[in-house]
């Protein structure tokens, strides 16, 4: 109890309080891990991007601008470059469609030197390559890898039907996006970077795939059939399968939240994700409380979740932080100019 | 004067039957895309689902009764329009790129002249709702522009 005191006094001191002794020794383990990057309202009414310490501490505005709205974060696989998209002010950032919308800029974790690398609506869905050297983005008429520097276009290949949320595997051989599949929509898929053949990794309802460090595991959202909340449309929940769809299961779930903004810290231990009580994370709006849980703890429900519950009878009861509001957050274990800690 | 009162008299008909003297038949129909139809809907591809939250695309099936432009596999086409529930003038956004036309609502047996292009994947990159299965057999077009035909 004296150990739980005091701990909770060290974490007063960088202005986080945790009520809980498993909160505050889960933010004691996370007070070096590196910086998460997201994009948060800000004081000016804009939306700016924000970096905190992995357990809420020293927040800070890294673009305010009160010019521009600045969403959906990025950080290069090297963890030394930043991309984002910067949208005129006042543009509502719609969680459906915010890879179409604004400019794609590249900057330095610290948000300096911003530089755009297209006009409004260039470079849709555009992610970064495993070698941070070239982007990859959506067309309607193909996937494209574009070269930073030249800004050519290297390679193009068909997109398969993923529409969004396109992301390259850390080893270089997979794609996972959002797409139509088989004749369903919003199916998480998984495509080989030189074949280009496409199997589905989650079937309804799921989106904003992410990879696991080891390039064989895919983090992602879904809202499972067969839930009795909102007339059957359920709550969305993260889960984790091997990317050709096997094994999969639930990380976290919360009944009357909607869990999204899925992402793990570079070394796998921690998963951040965001909890909105409104569908799609609360981008149109504020965001939503960005969360942060260990991965050895998944999975986890929290709150009555009756329902969720008693489909997921087994589960453990691990502590999970509640940090700031965001949206899309992102984690890296340098330090923010972008040298390794 | 009787002949001038005929002739605004036909003129407020034309008017109030909106574009039926033409065909559906405009600027936009008739140069958008590479394929125009007239083509009677025969199945609106079940309830469109809500558009609050997400916005998709939706499968149709049609009958085509007149080629003005382009070919076409056969008198039977399925065509995907933007956001159904929304009218045709209001239902582009930067996902969609140009859409439009008067058509207001999508119900069977209307008849539509549509500007299209094909297949639907080379130019909507979006969800797409399709419970015309048969309609994975061939190309699924893609409707820029639709207007009431009668």
């Amino acid at each position: 109890m004296r150990h739980g005191a005091s701990l909770l006094c060290i974490l007063l001191a960088n202005s986080v309080a945790f009520a809980d002794d498993r909160q505050a020794l889960l933010a004691t383990e996370l007070r070096s891990t590196g910086w998460i990057v997201f994009g948060a309202r800000a004081d000016n009414a804009t939306w700016d991007l924000f970096v905190m310490r992995p357990d809420g501490s020293d927040k800070r505005n890294i673009t305010n601008t009160a010019e521009f709205e600045e969403a959906a974060p990025r950080l290069s696989p090297g963890g030394n470059r930043l991309l984002y998209r910067r949208l005129a002010k006042g543009t509502k950032i719609d969680h459906d469609k915010w890879g179409f919308q604004g400019e794609p800029v590249v900057a330095m974790p610290d948000g300096s030197n911003p530089e755009s690398l297209a006009a409004p609506g260039g470079y849709p869905w555009a992610s970064w390559s495993p070698d941070g050297k070239a982007i990859i983005c959506l067309t309607p008429k193909a996937i494209q890898i574009i070269d930073i520097a030249s800004k050519q276009t290297i390679r193009e290949m068909p997109r398969k039907g993923i529409y969004q949320q396109l992301f390259w595997s850390p080893d270089g051989k997979w794609l996972t996006g959002t797409g139509n599949h088989q004749g369903e929509s919003w199916t998480v898929v998984r495509m080989n970077s030189e074949s280009g053949d496409v199997n589905p990794v989650h079937i309804f309802q799921s989106c904003t795939p992410d990879w696991f460090p080891d390039s064989q595991r895919i983090l992602y959202s879904s809202r499972p059939k067969g839930q009795k909340a909102k007339d059957g449309y359920g709550w969305t929940q993260l889960w984790s399968a091997n990317g050709d769809g096997s094994d999969s299961k639930l990380v976290f779930g919360e009944d009357g939240f909607h869990i999204y903004g899925g992402a793990l810290s570079p070394d796998a231990r921690y998963v951040l994700f965001t909890k909105c009580p409104v569908d799609g994370g609360g981008s149109e709006s504020a965001g939503a409380p960005i969360c942060v849980m260990r991965l050895a703890d998944a999975p986890i429900i929290q709150g009555e979740s009756m329902d969720l519950r008693a489909v997921h009878p087994i589960t453990n009861d691990g502590p999970v932080l509640e940090l700031s509001a965001g949206w899309e957050p992102c984690w890296t274990l340098n330090n923010l100019d972008g040298k390794k800690s | 004067m009787k002949a001038a009162s005929l002739m605004l008299a036909l003129a407020f008909l034309c008017g109030a039957c909106g574009q039926s003297n033409t065909g559906g038949a405009d600027a936009k129909v008739t140069t958008l895309g590479r394929i125009e139809v007239t083509a009677k809907l025969l199945d609106a591809g079940g309830e469109f689902p809500p558009n609050d939250l997400y916005d998709y695309a939706h499968i149709m099936k049609y009958e085509v009764l007149t080629t003005h432009r382009g070919m076409l596999d056969g008198k039977t086409i399925y065509v995907g329009h933007y956001n159904p529930l929304k009218p045709r003038a209001s239902a582009a956004d930067e996902r969609s790129g140009e859409v439009g036309g008067n058509v207001t609502r999508f119900i069977a047996g209307d008849v539509h002249r549509m500007a299209l292009v094909s297949p639907i994947d080379e130019h909507f990159m979006g969800a797409q709702v399709n419970k015309l299965p048969e309609s994975e057999k061939g190309a699924i077009y893609w409707a820029l522009w639709t207007n009431r035909a009668s």
